[in-house]
């Protein structure tokens, strides 16, 4: 130390002698404090990325999508899926595993806290290990309507929906979902899954996130003629899904509990011909104020359901017919619109990481931010 | 060139697979297509057409050579594997690596060997415990389904199934589980 403190103080002898002779010398730089984010702007997007090459480095970056800033990251564990913002803006739940040694040792999965200003550790909510790892879906962790509950979808294969407290910050419990998947929530105290029959499992819990009742409905998807992925959008009451082939099929959450409502296709014959079809890994968006359903849309035959597009597709979700055409920069494999009344479309896609930015309005396309993350996979508004 | 052979075979086959659990290779195959092509234009115009009849031969003779090659995605057993063969990983078809294990429960397909006429039901089981192989990276999973359909669907790590080594995933094997009836 003696030797570092001689060095030191030579160091600053020198600086000052030289900051006496130049005028245009720069000053020393402190050590800095953590610096805060500058405030929340609606045009700030959530990039996911499992980092598929090397699982146990999962994170998830933030972008402005206005000025193409590279904002600042969250380190999220193995095979990381999503993080989920609190509806308050003040904390972000994240899903995550860890070994004890890299990849293998003692499994430890937590709910990590983190402040949304700072991007730092602020707690974390040690769930049971048991947290699915697959292909990263939106339904793979989702706040109740009320922000109370976090239902995380386990998969031993044994299939349940982790249930934690975001007030109490601690661990409910389990809901077990024999032969059904993934949560969408329904309500402050509800939420399905999708079940492999085609059906879905309605569960509704009580005040203290327990279930209150298991109910499942009668068969809404045909699985085997014409599969309806799982990645579903909502506006309001109703959840979006689409088939493999195109059709959308709403999900209503009315007073008499979970009904199909009228399906649709977002195709008409000529496209179907021309084999259009919807694609992608996070393939829809909506923006709620608008009413709008955005889908990524590709050329191919049947069974590429999960292909990249370069064409995003508009439609009116009133009206059930197409308003516009977005022709894309790049393909995409994800895509999201921003929630405020100038919405951003957002594109990526997970053998690329290029962030595309959109008028999600008028389609043009504002600017591309590269090098986002390994394999990016959801995008997340916060 | 067998591996190049492969890849681009795989890759055209199930382009839609791009994006699916493991299915990162797409692009490369994408590329490899593409380039594969630029000399084939000549002999698409019948400029030379005894060397597009060899080439065509030798073409059919690998793919024949590579149904029945264990470390080659055309083999037999693949016909919905998803993932890094183990063959190419230090173990093989239907064994683990040196320090894995393998899982115990995964999704499973039905394949026809042309060897003996006969369709197996294939057990694609994973290999856990270590980071990712990272070699003969295969994708064909036509029948791939939701996430919802567990036992058909490509988008879950099988390693989930196993007990002992947990979630890290390394490689896929191709077990024969039985004729299929």
């Amino acid at each position: 130390m003696n030797t570092l403190q001689s060095l030191a103080a030579a160091a600053l002898v020198a600086a000052g002698l030289s900051s006496q002779t130049a005028v245009a010398t720069l000053p020393t730089d402190p050590i800095s404090e953590a610096q805060a984010l500058p405030a929340a702007s609606p045009h700030w997007i959530w990039v996911n990325d499992f980092v598929f090459p090397h699982m146990t480095n999962g994170k998830a970056m933030l972008v402005d999508g206005d000025s193409g800033r590279f904002l600042g990251e969250l380190d999220t564990g193995f095979g990381a899926l999503r993080i989920v913002p609190s509806l308050d803006g003040k904390v972000i739940f994240s899903p995550e595993t860890y070994f004890s040694r890299g990849t293998r040792g003692t499994r430890t999965d937590v709910v990590t806290l983190y402040d949304p200003s700072h991007l730092s550790v602020v707690g974390e909510i040690i769930i049971p290990p048991k947290r699915s790892s697959n292909m990263p879906m939106m339904a793979n962790a989702q706040l109740t309507d009320d922000g109370r509950f976090l239902l995380i979808y386990n998969f031993t294969p044994a299939q349940s929906i982790t249930v934690v407290d975001t007030h109490s910050r601690t661990f409910v419990g389990e809901v077990e979902t024999a032969g059904c998947a993934l949560a969408f929530p329904t309500g402050a105290r509800s939420f399905f899954s999708i079940c492999g029959d085609g059906t879905l499992l309605n569960v509704r819990l009580d005040d203290t996130g327990h279930a209150a009742s298991r109910e499942r409905t009668g068969r809404m998807f045909d699985l085997p003629k014409d599969p309806a992925t799982e990645k579903g959008v909502r506006v309001g009451d109703t959840w979006y899904f689409v088939s493999f082939s195109g059709v959308i099929y709403p999900v209503v959450n009315g007073k008499s509990g979970l009904n199909l409502g009228a399906t649709w296709s977002l195709l008409s014959d000529a496209e179907k011909a021309q084999a259009w079809r919807p694609g992608g890994l996070q393939q829809l968006a909506v923006h709620q104020g608008q009413n709008r359903l955005y889908s990524i849309m590709h050329q191919g035959p049947a069974e590429t359901h999960k292909d990249p597009g370069k064409e995003v597709w508009v439609y009116d979700l009133a009206r059930h017919s197409r308003v516009q055409k977005i022709s894309l920069q790049h393909e995409a494999g994800s895509i999201q619109v921003t929630r405020d009344a100038h919405p951003l479309l957002f594109t990526i896609f997970i053998e690329s990481n290029v962030l595309d930015v959109y008028d999600a309005t008028s389609g043009a396309h504002l600017r591309s931010v590269e090098n986002i993350g390994t394999t990016p996979t959801v995008l997340v508004t916060p | 060139m067998r591996w190049l052979d492969s890849l681009t075979e795989s890759s055209a086959r199930s382009l839609a697979k791009r994006i699916s659990r493991r299915g990162l290779l797409g692009s490369l195959g994408g590329v490899l297509v593409g380039a594969a092509a630029l000399p084939l234009l000549p002999v698409a115009r019948g400029a030379n057409a005894p060397q597009a009849k060899a080439a065509a031969a030798n073409a059919a003779a690998a793919k024949a050579a590579a149904v029945n090659d264990p470390t080659s995605c055309d083999y037999w057993r693949h016909c919905a594997i998803d993932g890094y063969l183990c063959g190419c990983c230090g173990g093989s078809q239907n064994t683990c690596p040196p320090g894995t294990e393998m899982s115990a429960v995964t999704w499973v397909g039905t394949c026809h060997n042309p060897g003996d006429g006969q369709d197996y039901v294939i057990s694609y089981n994973d290999c856990c415990g270590k980071a990712t192989c990272g070699r003969c990276l295969c994708n064909r999973n036509e029948r791939d389904t939701p996430l919802y359909v567990p036992f058909q669907s490509n988008d879950y790590n099988w390693c989930s199934g196993s007990a002992k080594a947990n979630i890290p995933y390394h490689c896929s094997t191709a077990r024969i589980v039985s004729v299929a009836r």
